[in-house]
């Protein structure tokens, strides 16, 4: 790496990287100091950096009527995630391998079969009928990831990484008389393992923000997830603004406080934001330590 | 080539392979029908029979959805006391799903419609349109007669709103004063005692008041939405007009078959032109252009100052206020002194069943349990005596919990209400006189078929969304940004529209004369 | 370990003596048998949630109604997208917002994102990195609605913190919730610092991949910092900016309606910028409850990001071969 040169650049990449990244965390600290304010002052001044009226009274109500849901949303979130990112990684790595082998002839077709699907759907009727009736996918685990455990954007991502893997190894591999599942499981897996990682985090975000598939799939309280709770939170706030609301005359809606809707915002958000930097060295080593294995 | 030889034949063989399907599921609904046409054989006739004997009864399944947060109170009692009440006397098993707001009139409701899923829940008249023209509900005008206890506690005239040609699509729920909705002025009363009035009868005591309040509290908003339109009618017409929906309207003082299209009236440009000069002068905040729901929560929070009123807003506004301003009291002003209050009927909302239930007649006999009896009414929109609420000498209640059950707005019914021990005997006299002298729209059991004008319609909502809404809260001068509105009216065919539904209401209007 | 690769030369499966068209097949099928094993698993999601419900495209051109299903319902030919093309002035606004927010959030969305990645590639501290790496990350989780709620604060005629500044220093306030144009910008803002952080990691992953060997060179050439980056560094990331473009062309007519909702509670003031497509169905045939409406608009964007996609695949060929998407 360039040592000593140009001084002032580097600094000035450390500014501009500080600079967005505080950015970044305004929301944040926003809504932590907003969930932990005292609602009525939060009405009538408005968000701060610092809370206004300290209290852990949105907490104690959260906690206080919701604790044993909130602790079995989570768990299910925490599940939903492990299972769907573990799964998903899978069958994603596996198809990204297909289409990025060099000289197969069916890879294209492969490649626009996927592509085709991230334009055109058939819309929520169809894929619910067919969710709910034929694949009766209500109210079950396997409903909550299973229809997304092939984001054809993270494939083609990792179809990339794939690419950028120097052809001669796999070569070599093929003239030893590797056969192609040898070749993914123990070639390609590892050495594409920073792409590998990317897409982990990208699938584990993706499996812990989602509430559609709570919200289509789910009736059974016990599957709820954090997420999709929040989701019913926020929910009264969009009807209102729709217009809709009008339609129901008498029906008493109410935008959700202030307070709480900040204090969801962290619960939902802060455990996988601290999480992530461990998740990242998490997975890989354990990429790592597969591959060895493998 | 071959490639794409490949792709059709595999895209051909997924089509295929699902009206393989489909068709399966088609004849499933069928079978589903006949299932239960072959199950009529206990209905419309025996019913009367088998309500009072309940052992005759097959046991059931009924899905009751609802809408908003299920509380945990609520979560215990579907569980137990619900399940077992519903189990005893109609020999049902009752399960409560509750879906987000959003959901309400469209989107997963939708979905579990048009798949055939077995429930019901509550509608309003637009949305029943909608579905019965696609099929969506159940024709439960062979089942009625399993309502005996409801429809003596619920009006015949909220009947009559939803029906279509003549067939029952929904059960109305609630009975309760509704007439002059959102035609009454909510004033914060501690506000306007605090600057030395004792009430307000006219416009221009409404604006003193916002004077004399701003200039004390400068951080309250006024009013508190954007739509005012009903309860300063009084004020820029002498017509008593009704609204159908956002386009129509009737004027109820004349006895007539006559639609109104209101946004081309004189009447319109006079509200405008008084909504905008409340926009300048900041009685409708500057921010009600972009955040509705924080009008909402500024109300609640007690921020603002007057609101649209019903009969029931003084106590059930009050409930929510208090916990921000203790002292907050809200009174009902009725600017229109006089005139004849217009009710679109007092039932709360109605519930409807879907196409594809099974036994239609069991929810009624559900629906007919909410609306039965004190006992009954009481477990539902109140819970257990002792471990939720509890009763004073007078029949007053206090609540234990805070937790919402089945909706009381949903339940409410006058001839079970019990107000809580924090309202006021004088709030609760003139909640019960409120429809004295009211009368019914007559427009009231008019429902639009609106499949001749869909294309209209759907244009119409963009441009009111767009131009008209913003003219009517005064964000937007009438003066400068109504000829471009009308002209975007007329090109998305409002004359068409109101043709189609000046035909339509006239048919129906003779055929009631009659 | 090899070194050197010289990407993209051609391989060869070799083709082996002449036999028939059948033969060639069958074996090929056999060696590659292993391939079709390894894609199965994608290959029956894409069809269970994807191919499959295709079949319900057919409803656009039908009046659904439940009695007659979905093949049993009769034609209604295109009606459905009657009500979107008969007022033209509004489908040509939308398209075009449509297209410009995309193109807009498209191009400042890369440029930032491929900034920071390379920055990153620059700087040397460990901790620094992940820590950055992570809370750019974070925007990505919050909703729009919250997000819409702290830009109102911000924003907020009267109590809005930038008016106060305004006010502060002697400026008057501006009324930033009725300057559709200006709105643009504050999107733009909003997409960059929500979708940057997130983009970043995917150009970072591909730099971190990078045989360092190649810079090793160019130190012992001589070449300066900048130099690095814009000889080596961004070449190396050019193929998955074409990559990431033509995956996004095809969203070109998509847009994002929790956005506008959440940031500007669709405020009819700013509609003239922000009315995208969606959010004119949405205050149309979704207001009005006509969802077969709503879903024949859908394959309207389809179609077009469809075509815009063969077109620009067709270009990336040209440009090299390998980047093209199928």
């Amino acid at each position: 790496m360039p040592a000593t040169e140009n001084k002032g650049l580097l600094v000035f990449f450390y500014i501009c990287i500080a600079v967005f990244s505080v950015i970044c965390l305004v929301p944040f600290v926003l809504a932590v100091s907003g969930s932990l304010s005292t609602e009525s002052r939060i009405a009538a001044e408005g968000y701060s950096f610092w809370p206004r009226g300290f209290s852990l009274e949105t907490y104690q109500f959260l906690f206080g009527s919701k604790a044993e849901q909130i602790i079995r949303a989570y768990s299910m979130s925490l599940v939903v995630t492990v299972l769907g990112t573990l799964t998903a990684v899978l069958v994603t790595t596996a198809y990204a391998y297909v289409i990025s082998v060099k000289g197969f002839r069916l890879k294209n077709v492969f490649a626009f079969f996927a592509y085709f699907t991230m334009l055109f759907s058939g819309g929520t009727l169809p894929w619910y009928l067919l969710s709910t009736k034929y694949y009766h996918l209500g109210d079950t685990l396997l409903g909550l990831f299973i229809p997304y455990v092939l984001s054809v954007f993270l494939m083609f991502l990792m179809a990339n990484y794939f690419r950028s893997i120097p052809h001669e190894i796999v070569e070599s591999a093929q003239i030893d008389g590797a056969g192609h599942l040898r070749i993914f499981f123990s070639i390609m897996i590892p050495l594409g393992r920073v792409g590998l990682v990317t897409i982990s985090l990208f699938y584990a975000l993706q499996f812990w923000n989602d509430f559609y598939l709570p919200l289509m799939l789910v009736t059974d309280q016990e599957l709820y997830t954090i997420q999709y709770l929040m989701y019913n939170m926020m929910a009264n706030i969009q009807f209102l603004a729709s217009g809709n609301a009008a339609h129901v005359g008498g029906a008493i809606i109410a935008p959700p406080l202030e307070t709480a809707k900040m204090a969801m915002t962290c619960l939902t958000v802060l455990p996988i934001a601290i999480l992530y930097p461990f998740l990242q060295s998490f997975f890989v080593k354990g990429i790592i330590v597969g591959s060895v294995k493998g | 080539m071959n490639k794409k030889k490949g792709w059709i034949s595999l895209l051909l063989s997924a089509v295929f392979l699902l009206s393989a399907c489909s068709q399966g599921n088609n004849e499933s609904a069928n079978s589903g029908n006949v299932g239960s046409t072959g199950g009529e054989e206990t209905t419309p006739s025996s019913t009367a029979d088998s309500t009072k004997d309940n052992a005759t009864l097959a046991p059931a399944k009924l899905k009751i959805v609802l809408y908003g947060d299920e509380s945990n109170r609520m979560k215990e009692l579907a569980k137990t006391e619900f399940y077992d009440v519903v189990k005893k006397e109609i020999n049902a098993e009752v399960e409560f799903q509750f879906l987000p707001w959003t959901e309400y009139g469209g989107g997963k409701t939708d979905l579990m419609l048009s798949t055939g899923e077995d429930f019901a829940t509550y509608t309003d008249t637009n949305y029943m349109v909608k579905s019965v023209a696609k099929g969506l509900y159940a024709d439960l005008t062979p089942y009625v007669a399993a309502l005996p206890d409801l429809s003596k506690n619920v009006d015949e005239a909220s009947f009559t709103a939803f029906q279509l040609s003549g067939k029952q699509y929904a059960i109305p729920v609630g009975n309760k004063p509704n007439s002059a909705e959102f035609y009454s002025v909510l004033v914060r009363q501690d506000l306007l005692e605090e600057v030395g009035m004792t009430q307000v009868t006219s416009l221009a005591e409404l604006e003193a008041f916002y004077d004399k309040v701003h200039a004390v509290h400068p951080e309250l908003v006024g009013y508190a939405g954007t739509d005012a339109r009903r309860m300063l009618l009084y004020d820029y017409t002498d017509q008593n007009l009704y609204w159908q929906n956002d386009f129509i309207a009737l004027d109820e003082s004349v006895q007539d078959d006559k639609i109104i299209s209101w946004f081309e009236t004189e009447e319109f440009k006079a509200y405008s032109n008084l909504m905008r000069g409340w926009y300048d002068k900041g009685i409708i905040p500057k921010y009600a252009a972009t955040n509705v729901p924080q009008l909402q929560s500024d109300w609640n929070s007690g921020k603002a100052m007057i609101w649209a009123g019903t009969a029931a807003r003084p106590f059930e506004g009050a409930a929510t206020i208090s916990q921000a301003v203790p002292d907050a009291k809200l009174v009902n002003y009725f600017l229109g002194t006089g005139r004849p209050k217009i009710s679109r009927g007092t039932y709360s909302t109605a519930f409807f069943v879907s196409a594809a239930a099974k036994d239609p007649e069991r929810y009624l006999m559900f629906f007919n349990l909410l609306q039965k009896n004190q006992e009954l009414y009481d477990l539902f929109a109140y819970g257990i005596e002792g471990t939720d609420y509890t009763l004073d000498a007078n029949g007053r209640l206090t609540k234990i919990t805070t937790d919402s059950l089945i909706p009381d707005w949903l339940l409410m019914n006058k001839n079970f209400i019990r107000f809580d021990n924090t309202v006021p005997d004088d709030f609760i006299a003139d909640y019960k006189a409120w429809d004295d002298g009211a009368i019914i729209s007559k427009g009231a059991g008019f429902n639009f078929d609106n499949t001749p004008v869909k294309n209209e319609e759907t244009k119409l909502n963009g441009v009111l969304t767009e131009y008209l809404a913003p003219i009517g809260s005064g964000f937007s001068d009438y003066e400068t940004a109504f000829p471009k509105a009308l002209e975007r009216l007329k090109a998305a065919g409002i004359d068409k529209y109101i043709a189609e539904y000046q035909k339509q209401f006239s048919e129906w209007y003779a055929k009631q004369s009659k | 370990m090899i070194q050197e690769a010289a990407p993209g030369t051609p391989v060869r499966h070799s083709p082996g003596p002449k036999t028939s068209r059948i033969g060639r097949l069958r074996k090929s099928l056999r060696r590659d048998s292993s391939l079709y094993l390894l894609a199965l698993p994608g290959i029956i999601i894409l069809i269970l949630f994807a191919y499959l419900p295709m079949s319900g495209l057919i409803l656009v051109f039908k009046n659904y109604n439940y009695n007659d299903g979905i093949f049993g319902s009769p034609w209604a030919g295109f009606s459905n997208f009657e009500f979107f093309f008969s007022s033209m002035e509004d489908a040509l606004r939308a398209t075009r917002n449509t297209v410009m927010l995309n193109a807009l959030y498209m191009l400042t969305g890369t440029f930032c994102s491929v900034a920071i990645a390379v920055i990153l590639n620059e700087l040397r501290s460990k901790w620094f990195i992940k820590v950055t790496q992570s809370v750019m990350f974070f925007p990505y989780f919050i909703s729009w609605i919250i997000i819409g709620a702290i830009l109102f604060s911000l924003l907020d005629y009267d109590k809005g913190i930038l008016n106060q500044l305004l006010q502060a220093l002697g400026l008057s306030q501006m009324d930033w919730y009725s300057s559709p144009w200006l709105f643009v910008v504050i999107l733009v803002l909003a997409n960059i610092w929500k979708s940057a952080g997130y983009g970043a990691i995917i150009y970072y992953a591909v730099l971190q991949g990078i045989d360092t060997s190649y810079y090793e060179a160019a130190k012992i050439d001589g070449a300066s910092r900048w130099q690095i980056i814009t000889k080596i560094t961004v070449p190396m990331l050019i193929p998955s900016i074409i990559l990431m473009t033509l995956l996004g062309i095809g969203g070109m007519l998509k847009g994002d309606l929790s956005m506008i909702m959440g940031v500007t509670f669709l405020n009819p003031l700013l509609l003239p910028t922000t009315d995208i497509i969606d959010v004119y169905v949405y205050r149309t045939a979704i207001r009005s409850g006509e969802f077969g409406f709503a879903s024949a608009i859908t394959l309207y964007q389809s179609v077009f990001g469809f075509i815009l996609v063969l077109l620009a695949n067709k270009l990336a060929g040209w440009y090299d071969k390998d980047s093209k998407l199928f």
